[in-house]
């Protein structure tokens, strides 16, 4: 496990334990419990400031007559309620001490109910710098460091100044990545010393009338666009006006839904550096991802028909520290490695994501997968051979199933990684690399039974991407069983180290240029 | 219909143990008992009075069939018992279920994060445990019920000691 309890070791944060200098623990930032909770204090201060506001707005005196008798212990009330907050802030703040070194990261909260946390650096499976539009405005940002336990961040740090942040990324990295072991290591407790942050090339952005062009072709509106219809139609039928009632909420909703999208994917800039893929996006709340190499454990390039039009696509990866992208969220943006791209985009990604495809002609596989659909003329049960690329389509015999799908859904292999393709027009392509395949499945219900055929489902972790093999050939899904089993465990053989930079590389500072090279797994 | 297997030919399945029928049945008969007795509700409320909607064929109807269903299931449950197995290969486990609804399920020994064991009352009067898998997918799914508890418990320590030898990281 990433995470264990750190017993009785460990500086104690007690009263005594002063100053930040105390052996290398450094505290957040002292504005950060009110950044936070500002939501709290918002809400004490409308709840005991509505009721004079009111008034005032009215032309009134600022208290009641009635209330004057008793307005010293409404105050006192108010005052105290406040006071505890401000204390209670205070004290968390105090209470909240983080540490860098020997390998770990490590941080303490917790003032009645301790809580000492230490994380290894070379689990991170990524790191995020956000900024939330309230601490943006104060220069800070807040840190989140991600282990395999699908979903929470490890380790948290909220808030420390902008600069701090990205620095202690810097020196999160240049931990976990093994470039900075060639360095004589500190004392523990010694703060380390600072690390130079990995030079990135920006790769692609996405241009925000894109964005909105491609939220307004979204799934979703079509499917609002189909509520509003028959509405419409149902209010004209029945003569009933009261459906209109229901639009309005939904209408409020969707506006929200809708900005929450925007205000995520707005400036997305994806970059790459030895220290693995970036991500910076966001309007008002900004978030810069860090995805080190070789963590993505599966990544689904789909596209909803009416972005065929413009040749959109997306991407959609699964991260083990991500965890599930619960609808709409913050998760579903975490998870997004492309909102929206062209073909030229989805390819470029790709690339970083692997950076040795296995293949002589990565974009010509890649694209077929895509874009790609078998011949219809392909004869017998083998299943028909795509001529690009090296598909293997589901079997004639499957039509009568997948009427549209069954030239389309197909699977190939190359030596790092198995792709398979889905849906003619939900087109989908998902990416398994071989050494991040956790178990396969063969199933079969009765229908397809009948056809002779067997879907094959690969298990990776949580996450939006659930990669499925559909209506395959009942013998070319067996043999593909196997081969699959005997490629990941090859892969599983060659992958040596969680430390994607070799320390004898270049001890002080990382490899500055060719990206291709340093992130990947043997 | 023949039902043809769905895995690689050529593995000796071990089989689970046939105690493990029993354990099902008692499973069975308590949820069908449930339902079944849910579903009457509506007759013995016609019959005495209380209710006048559903007329009688309907109140008799609906436990009928869900008893139907339920019987028809009870005789399938020999042959899902026996239809489960599991073969341990030099890299991975194969775990294969099902006869409609069939599944074979590889999991390689190095992605194994923890074994479980869990006994249930009815498995421990009968001796038997079941054995779950854990990898970092939440998908994966893999248990053998109905293993005799000497086997589970062997199971357990050479999964535990190959997962060991071939580990691997997430």
């Amino acid at each position: 496990m990433a995470l264990t309890p750190e017993g009785a070791g460990g500086p104690g944060a007690g009263p005594g334990a002063g100053g930040t200098g105390d052996a290398g623990w450094l505290r957040v930032h002292p504005a950060s419990p009110f950044v936070r909770g500002w939501v709290a204090l918002a809400a004490l201060l409308f709840f005991f400031g509505r009721d004079s506001f009111e008034r005032l707005l009215q032309g009134g005196p600022l208290f009641d007559e009635r209330l004057a008798g008793r307005a010293p212990w409404l105050l006192l009330g108010g005052g105290t309620l406040l006071l505890l907050t401000v204390l209670g802030f205070v004290l968390s703040w105090y209470f909240t001490r983080y540490q860098v070194a020997g390998g770990y990261v490590r941080v303490n909260t917790g003032f009645l109910f301790k809580q000492q946390r230490q994380a290894r650096l070379d689990r991170v499976q990524a790191i995020d710098v956000v900024q939330p539009f309230l601490a943006r405005i104060f220069g800070l940002a807040e840190l989140r460091f991600d282990v395999a336990d699908a979903g929470q961040s490890a380790v948290h740090l909220a808030y420390l100044r902008a600069d701090e942040a990205r620095q202690l990324r810097a020196t999160i990295l240049a931990h976990a990545s093994g470039a900075a072991d060639g360095t004589p290591a500190p004392e523990p407790g010694q703060p380390e010393t600072a690390a130079v942050e990995a030079p990135e090339q920006v790769v692609l952005t996405v241009p925000p009338p894109r964005l909105a062009g491609s939220l307004l072709l979204s799934e979703q509106s079509v499917v609002i666009l189909a509520g509003g219809i028959a509405s419409v139609l149902l209010s004209a039928v029945t003569e009933n006006r009261n459906f209109a009632v229901f639009l309005i909420p939904a209408a409020i909703g969707l506006v929200a839904s809708y900005w929450s999208s925007f205000n995520k994917g707005y400036n997305f800039t994806a970059a790459v550096s030895p220290d693995g893929i970036r991500l910076r996006y966001g309007l008002l709340d900004t978030q810069a991802q860090t995805v080190p190499p070789g963590r993505i454990q599966a990544l689904k390039v789909s596209q909803p028909p009416l972005w065929r039009m413009f040749g959109w696509y997306r991407i959609q990866v699964n991260v083990a520290g991500y965890g599930l992208a619960d609808s709409a969220g913050e998760g579903s943006a975490r998870t997004t490695l492309l909102p929206v791209g062209s073909l030229a985009d989805v390819l470029e990604i790709l690339s970083l994501v692997l950076p040795d495809p296995g293949t002589p002609d990565p974009a010509g596989v890649f694209t077929a997968g895509i874009t790609g659909i078998a011949d219809a003329t392909a004869e017998g049960s083998g299943g028909g051979q795509d001529t690009d690329g090296g598909f293997v389509t589901s079997p004639r015999r499957a039509r009568l199933l997948a009427p549209l799908g069954w030239r389309r859904n197909g699977f190939t292999a190359t030596e790092t990684a198995l792709l398979l393709r889905s849906g003619r027009w939900w087109r989908s392509f998902v990416v398994v690399p071989h050494q991040r395949t956790q178990s396969l499945a063969l199933q079969q219900g009765p229908l397809a039974r009948r056809f002779r055929l067997a879907d094959l489902v690969l298990h990776t972790t949580a996450g939006p991407v659930a990669p499925r093999l559909i209506q395959a050939g009942l013998d070319e899904a067996r043999a593909l069983l196997d081969a699959q089993s005997a490629r990941a465990r090859a892969a599983r053989k060659r992958q040596k180290s969680e430390h994607w930079m070799e320390p004898a590389a270049s001890p002080a500072a990382p490899p500055a240029d060719d990206p291709q090279e340093g992130p990947h797994h043997g | 219909m023949r039902t043809e297997a769905i895995d690689p030919p050529g593995i000796d399945w071990l089989r689970v143990s046939p105690k493990y029928v029993k354990v099902r049945l008692a499973g069975w008969a308590l949820g069908n008992l449930i339902v079944v007795s849910l579903l009457s509700i509506p007759l013995v409320l016609v019959l005495t009075g209380v209710w006048t909607w559903p007329p009688v064929w309907l109140g008799v109807a609906i436990p009928a069939a869900a008893l139907l269903l339920a019987l028809w299931r009870l005789v399938l449950i020999p042959r899902q018992v026996r239809s489960i197995g599991y073969a341990e290969r030099e890299d991975d486990l194969l775990i294969r279920r099902g006869i409609f609804f069939q599944r074979t399920l590889v999991v390689p020994y190095g992605r194994m994060q923890y074994v479980d064991i869990s006994v249930g009352p009815v498995e421990r009067s009968l001796g038997l445990c079941t054995l779950k898998l854990h990898t970092a997918s939440a998908a994966t799914n893999a248990e053998i019920p109905g293993l005799p508890a000497s086997e589970g418990a062997r199971l357990r320590e050479q999964l535990s000691a190959r997962g060991e030898a071939r580990l691997a990281g997430l």
